[in-house]
């Protein structure tokens, strides 16, 4: 087998054209690995939220909790299923919760910038209910208060939302900033929470409720609880698994990214192969002679083609492994965007696990293997005395 | 001379044909990037610019009183005015499509968004069915409705099923509005126990008003706004325009990645040419030591790899212009305008982009050629003749 230093070396005799093949190569595999990135997130975000230790209850027929009204009698009805966990005090882990989308003020945008926040009121019982939720900055609000705590991926990004500062919900309807939290980097990061009387009273709705939140005893218990729930039609509810509720809220979203990156990466990486392509050939007419001499030497066509495989590979190894690890830098950039089930502003991050790392680079020497093997086809057909005479 | 750097392509048709390719896939991309931004960022480009919406200040699910709609009629310089309830409704037998539902009242409705067209057949028949709706051509064709049909959409907010006849299907003459959306009559709504229920009565989503000046709608958005300031629910008021403006700032960051990303594409493409302008000089270092000697100045060399570069590029400008046309129009938007034709309504190539592209094409072929042009200018005879290949 030709020895793979002869590849290196001749990799960094051409330093120019190896530089901006690799860089072609480095631009799309950063472009791809960011683009998967940014998928995950999107669904780690969404669907971190739902816990499949918890049940989420909507009135039948929305798709959403803002869509969904529940009467108070329904919510206790509800609230009394079985299966629903209890904790050592006794009391039932459920959750009813009124949601309200508001509009508030985007900072750092262009004048006049709104956007919407998902404004959840709840019980005093809901970090026990949701312990994935704690408190980073700050002080839990206390309840039948106007304090609000603020989910960590909107702090700073809209007016009034960091500690200490107040905002209204309505007109004549202050509360005030006690408290940021962090919720396992889900999208409750993105709400803020409000005590549920707070709300009720701000925005009208009586003791109803948009959902009702009900841990589960364990998780095979949502069986017996669904189909309690199901039965009785006058009740007209929907319950769903947490998980699967914000599994279908993401769908969307993350659907829409997919789309759009896959196409992104398709081109990107046709591109990046008529890019090593183009290199490649070039290389090969250039080094004609050494690989006559090679021929002549007793290496076969095959070696040959395997020697020039492997150094579009190496190639676009440098480029792809230069590009991954450019990506990772996108772990630090937080991106907000419109989750289209809701309607509300949504903070995801680009989440990176090494499956997608080394499937980025992986693809990248797929690029380059695939760009050159035709050159390397080409050079394996080389004549020896014809190649040594040019 | 560029004659001669014309028939140099020649010398190596694979590498010429090759890098024509790369810039035709660039194109290609940035074509269709390019396209999705301007698609979306259509609705604020072509948004009416004499109407002024008027919703609810503090969230826009939250309702406004239906008399509202007398008081803003009366604001000097609004012509007209029209309502419209969010219904969200769901086609059961298409339970994941989504389209936009909306009651209004059929005649104040048309006269405010004149560009929604309607036979006049169908909207005499909408105006007398109480149940009979209109939807957009898109929508029909997706849904497979036909005029007459009877559909019943499951709702969402409002629960239950609800029955229609579908009594016309409209076409938009301005890119103002989408082809997929449903509009039915507000009174059906109002009338149903669903919506005492929920608190809905006589009550309406938003007010859309037709503007005398079109320079105004600043002006009378904060009329009307000022108008409801003391009662107990106030409104915001602004431009069809601004409304889609800032709609589309919610995603806003996707849209900067778009752009970000259709330049990293044009980034690529001039590591491409340049690659391959480069090679071509280092191959002919010794022909430009001959030229050198016989006569010809640094500067012809330079014109020589210049205007190379130059036709390779802009030749793959034009080929992927003309692939472009018909894979993003007829392929990729026929695709998004029948299955998201809610977000993309209309996707067509802006004549802006398709001229930005060819003369990208053409400048960066310059670019990316500038380095290996300055090289080959700075040789030294002797040491170029030197050089066997």
């Amino acid at each position: 087998m030709i020895p793979i230093s002869y590849n290196v070396r001749s990799l960094f005799v051409r330093k120019a054209t190896t530089i901006a093949t690799a860089l072609g190569i480095g631009l799309v595999v950063f472009v791809l690995s960011s683009a998967l990135m940014l998928g995950k997130g999107i669904r780690d975000t969404l669907v971190t939220a739902g816990s499949s230790a918890r049940a989420l209850v909507l009135r039948k027929g929305s798709d959403t909790e803002m869509a969904s009204g529940l009467d108070p009698n329904v919510v206790s009805l509800a609230m009394a299923a079985p299966g629903v966990k209890r904790d050592a005090d006794g009391q039932l882990l459920g959750s009813p919760e009124v949601v309200v989308v508001i509009a508030m003020d985007k900072l750092g945008g262009a004048d006049g910038m709104v956007s919407n926040i998902l404004v959840r009121g709840v019980p005093p019982q809901v970090m026990k209910v949701r312990p994935e939720v704690r408190i980073v900055d700050g002080r839990p609000a206390r309840p039948g208060t106007d304090e609000v705590i603020i989910g960590r991926g909107v702090r700073g990004r809209f007016k009034g939302l960091e500690l200490e500062s107040s905002f209204e919900l309505k007109k004549n309807r202050p509360v005030r900033v006690v408290g940021v939290f962090e919720a396992a980097g889900s999208s409750f990061e993105s709400e803020v929470w409000a005590d549920i009387e707070t709300l009720r009273t701000s925005f009208g709705r009586g003791s109803s409720a948009s959902s009702v939140t009900l841990v589960l005893e364990s998780p095979s218990a949502y069986d017996g609880l669904a189909a309690y729930l199901e039965n009785d039609k006058q009740l007209g509810l929907e319950p769903m698994r947490e998980a699967v509720y914000y599994d279908k809220q993401s769908e969307g979203t993350s659907l829409f990214i997919s789309w759009l990156g896959g196409i992104i990466a398709f081109f990107f990486s046709v591109g990046a192969m008529i890019g090593a392509m183009i290199t490649m050939y070039g290389a090969v007419s250039q080094r004609s002679k050494e690989v006559g001499t090679l021929r002549a030497l007793g290496f076969s066509r095959s070696e040959v083609l395997l020697s020039f495989l492997i150094e579009s590979s190496v190639l676009a190894l440098i480029g792809g492994v230069l590009g991954a690890v450019a990506s990772m830098g996108m772990t630090a950039v937080d991106f907000s965007m419109m989750n289209f089930a809701t309607w509300q502003e949504i903070t995801f991050s680009f989440d990176a696990s090494p499956g997608i790392i080394f499937g980025s680079i992986a693809a990248g020497g797929a690029m380059g293997i695939l760009g050159g093997f035709f050159p390397a086809i080409r050079a394996a057909r080389l004549s020896p005395i014809e190649a040594m005479r040019d | 001379m560029t004659m001669v750097a014309v028939r140099n392509l020649g010398r190596n048709k694979l590498r010429t044909l090759l890098t024509m390719c790369g810039v035709m896939v660039a194109i290609v991309t940035f074509v269709l990037l390019r396209t999705v931004l301007s698609a979306w960022t259509a609705a604020a480009d072509f948004a009416a610019k004499d109407r002024v919406g008027t919703r609810h200040k503090v969230s826009f699910i939250m309702p406004l009183p239906k008399r509202y709609v007398q008081e803003v009629r009366d604001i000097p310089g609004v012509k007209s005015t029209a309502i419209a309830n969010w219904f969200g409704g769901k086609d059961p037998k298409h339970e994941t499509e989504f389209f936009a539902t909306l009651a209004v009242e059929p005649k104040d409705f048309l006269d405010v968004y004149d560009e929604i067209s309607v036979p006049e057949d169908q909207r005499e028949s909408w105006f007398q069915n109480r149940t009979g709706a209109i939807v957009g051509d898109a929508l029909a064709k997706k849904l497979g409705w036909k005029i007459g049909d009877r559909v019943t959409l499951i709702g969402t907010i409002f629960p239950g099923d609800w029955e229609f006849q579908i009594s016309g299907i409209y076409t938009a003459t301005r890119r103002s509005v989408d082809r997929s959306s449903f509009y039915f009559h507000y009174e059906y709504f109002n009338e149903s126990p669903q919506a005492t229920q929920a608190g809905m009565h006589d009550m309406v989503g938003w007010i859309v008003s037709r503007i005398d000046d079109p320079g105004r709608s600043a002006d009378i958005s904060k009329a009307i706004d000022v108008k409801f300031d003391e009662r107990d629910v106030q409104t915001l008021s602004m431009s069809e325009r601004a409304m889609n403006t800032s709609f589309i700032g919610m995603i806003s960051a996707v849209l900067k990645a778009v752009d970000v990303v259709s330049l990293v594409i044009l980034a690529i493409m001039v590591l491409i040419l340049g690659n391959t302008v480069a090679m071509g000089v280092r191959e002919r270092t010794h022909e430009y030591g001959v030229l050198r000697a016989i006569g010809f100045l640094p500067k012809h060399l330079v014109v020589f790899v210049l205007s190379e570069a130059v036709v390779v590029s802009t030749l793959g400008g034009v080929l992927g212009l003309l692939v472009s046309y018909p894979f993003v129009e007829k392929g990729v938007g026929l695709f998004l305008e029948e299955n998201m034709g809610a977000f993309f309504p209309f996707f067509r190539i802006d004549p802006m982009t398709a001229v930005a592209a060819l003369i990208l094409a053409a400048a960066l072929g310059l670019v990316a050629a500038a380095l290996p042009a300055y090289t080959a200018s700075q040789l030294k005879v002797v040491d170029a003749l030197r050089r066997a290949g």
